[in-house]
């Protein structure tokens, strides 16, 4: 699914040159849940980039589902990010003005879906992600939570080859990422590949493998033997909460 | 996207901000208004003009004497001479104009009075309303008789029939035989004008004498030819080079259009200026936009939008703000020329081609202003976007 050989990356910021990634090597097969921990300044978001294809690393190859993204021009980039990769991000990164519907209509519109699959689809995802409620409501007029999960709704829609969240729940208070782990275990056990970013251990010990970066390298590739099962407190009470 | 979708991304963001919008579309409203205002009016104002001319005859001219006046210098002779040498001349009347007083039973009126021939007839366009106009025998005989305009008619009768009847005029008297329809015209009116024989005019003020030709042209496009033609037998048969001069109807309308085409380059040149200052008003407001969007240029790109697509739509937006800016500046426009041309009793010239050039112009403003922020937008760095606020 992913394999990622010897990744390099720098960044010059002013005359000094950061090497942000050394040789970064791993390979993800279909299925996996992996969390990407580090500390501020580790290089995971370079690495995160990278895996998104929003930024091209200096040397090495990364290939994604088949295909050696070192070779791809700019848009082909875009289709890729647009039919391989579902992001999700710490901030949802929603469109305000759009509703949680257009929100997770707007990666089919790219990929050219027509309009009439288009809202079948996302109203389908947003069933999935328990929102059916919601689809008509602006994200200033949702929680954290709900926007999260429109959000992954968004990532979803497209059928990705892979789920790549950027700190999903640095945002949120704790019943709230317990939830969104939650759903991500869920689609996992369903067959999604996942690729999580976090700084906190309760969150990583929630996937399958946990990949340690620490200034630009790969210090640890470890199992969870055990993931734990995360679980809001009062899901039903938090579901009955939002449908009235 | 396809562009409909496109048009209502753009919708979108137009009604997000309806002030700004409004604004920033003010610049290519009253260019475009102003465009449209002035093509209007001078189409119907054009349409007006040759209206009031061809309603006066469009094949008239005029020849008469320039500098020092000799007796002489025009005679009856002439006309006849000129007819024959020049073709394009289909009628020639002499006009000698006199102001009298002139009495009937109801009162006395001052009136102009033109001595002159039949021919004026064809000249100008005259209709009776009664009676007939002057003819061959009124001048060989001299006869004493006149032709009165409506307005005079009834000053000088009231509404009996004055035709039979008799007026006095500087101590002569003279028969009416009839009396001229109203001309609408602007250019020809003929209010207080009476036609009497130019033979009879000598018994009035001495001589058979004038300065002032009337003519017919055979053709709207013989104009000319006709008048420089009476022209150059004058000065031949006078030997008066220069002595001679002549005005035509399409002359006079040349000079109009001449007149009108600079005014309407003028408010042309303002309603560019106008546009052009919009446009860049335009272009403020979407880099301002794109500034402020970044993050959502930053989602969509991270989405799968490609750079031509964040083009695209930043490009349809400021062509969707033009055109916004040119529905408005048109409706403002037409309004104008309708008022002014219901003030001028013009008619109101509505063409579809007048419509699409202010749109063409509205999207081409869009195009132009809109590509330098569209592609800072599609240049983006999508990760520095998506960090943006």
């Amino acid at each position: 699914m992913i394999r990622l050989e010897n990744l390099c990356k720098q960044y010059i910021t002013g005359t000094i040159q950061v090497a942000a990634l050394q040789g970064v090597s791993f390979q993800v097969v279909e299925g996996e849940f992996v969390a990407i921990m580090g500390a501020s300044g580790s290089g995971k978001s370079t690495l995160m980039n990278l895996l998104g294809l929003l930024d091209s690393p200096d040397q090495g190859s990364y290939c994604l589902d088949g295909i050696q993204t070192a070779d791809l021009g700019e848009s082909e980039r875009a289709r890729v990010r647009n039919e391989k990769i579902g992001f999700v991000f710490q901030a949802f990164n929603l469109l305000p003005r759009l509703t949680a519907l257009e929100n997770v209509e707007l990666p089919m519109v790219y990929a050219g879906v027509r309009a009439v699959e288009r809202h079948k689809r996302a109203w389908d995802a947003l069933e999935r992600l328990g929102l059916e409620e919601r689809a008509r409501h602006r994200p200033n007029e949702l929680s954290g939570g709900q926007n999260q999960r429109v959000a992954i709704a968004r990532a979803l829609v497209n059928k990705p080859a892979l789920l790549l969240a950027d700190e999903p729940t640095g945002a949120l208070d704790t019943r709230t990422s317990e939830e969104i782990i939650e759903v991500f275990q869920e689609l996992n056990n369903q067959g999604a590949t996942i690729v999580l970013v976090t700084h906190e251990p309760e969150i990583a010990g929630c996937t399958r493998r946990i990949l340690r970066i620490s200034d630009g390298c790969l210090v640890a590739d470890e199992p969870v033997p055990n993931p734990r099962k995360a679980s809001s407190s009062q899901p039903e009470l938090e579901r009955q909460a939002v449908n009235q | 996207m396809n562009l409909g979708e496109l048009v209502r991304v753009a919708l979108m963001s137009v009604k997000g901000s309806k002030m700004r919008s409004l604004l920033t579309t003010l610049g290519i409203m009253i260019g475009i208004a102003a465009v449209i205002s002035v093509v209007a009016i001078g189409q119907g104002g054009r349409a007006a003009l040759n209206t009031e001319m061809e309603k006066f005859g469009t094949n008239v001219f005029v020849v008469y004497l320039d500098g020092e006046v000799r007796l002489g210098d025009m005679k009856m002779v002439d006309l006849q001479v000129i007819k024959a040498a020049v073709p394009e001349v289909k009628n020639l009347a002499p006009v000698r104009d006199l102001n009298a007083k002139v009495r009937g039973p109801r009162g006395e009126i001052d009136m102009n009075i033109e001595g002159t021939t039949y021919e004026m007839a064809a000249i100008r366009n005259i209709e009776l309303r009664t009676g007939r106009f002057l003819n061959e025998e009124d001048q060989a005989s001299s006869r004493r008789v006149i032709v009165l305009d409506e307005d005079s008619a009834r000053s000088l009768f009231g509404n009996a029939n004055p035709v039979g009847e008799q007026v006095s005029m500087a101590g002569n008297t003279a028969m009416v035989v009839g009396v001229t329809r109203k001309n609408q015209s602007q250019f020809g009116d003929n209010a207080k004008t009476g036609y009497i024989p130019i033979s009879f005019t000598s018994g009035i003020e001495g001589d058979e004498i004038f300065f002032m030709m009337w003519g017919g042209a055979t053709q709207k496009d013989k104009v000319d030819e006709a008048m420089n033609g009476t022209i150059k037998v004058l000065e031949r048969r006078h030997q008066a080079p220069k002595h001679y001069k002549g005005e035509s109807m399409e002359g006079q309308m040349r000079q109009i259009n001449e007149v009108t085409s600079i005014i309407s380059l003028i408010i042309s040149s303002i309603a560019g200026i106008s546009l052009l200052v919009g446009g860049i008003g335009v272009m403020n407001i979407m880099l301002v936009s794109v500034t402020e969007r970044t993050r959502e240029i930053g989602i969509r790109m991270a989405l799968g939008a490609r750079r031509r697509d964040i083009l695209v739509q930043f490009l349809v937006e400021a062509i969707v703000l033009c055109l916004m800016g040119g529905i408005l500046g048109t409706m403002i426009g037409y309004g104008g020329a309708f008022l002014v041309a219901h003030y001028a009793k013009w008619p109101p010239l509505v063409s579809w081609g007048t419509i699409g050039l202010a749109f063409g112009f509205a999207t081409a403003i869009g195009l132009v202003f809109g590509v330098y922020p569209a592609n800072r937008a599609a240049r983006l760095d999508p990760i520095e976007a998506l960090r943006r606020d």
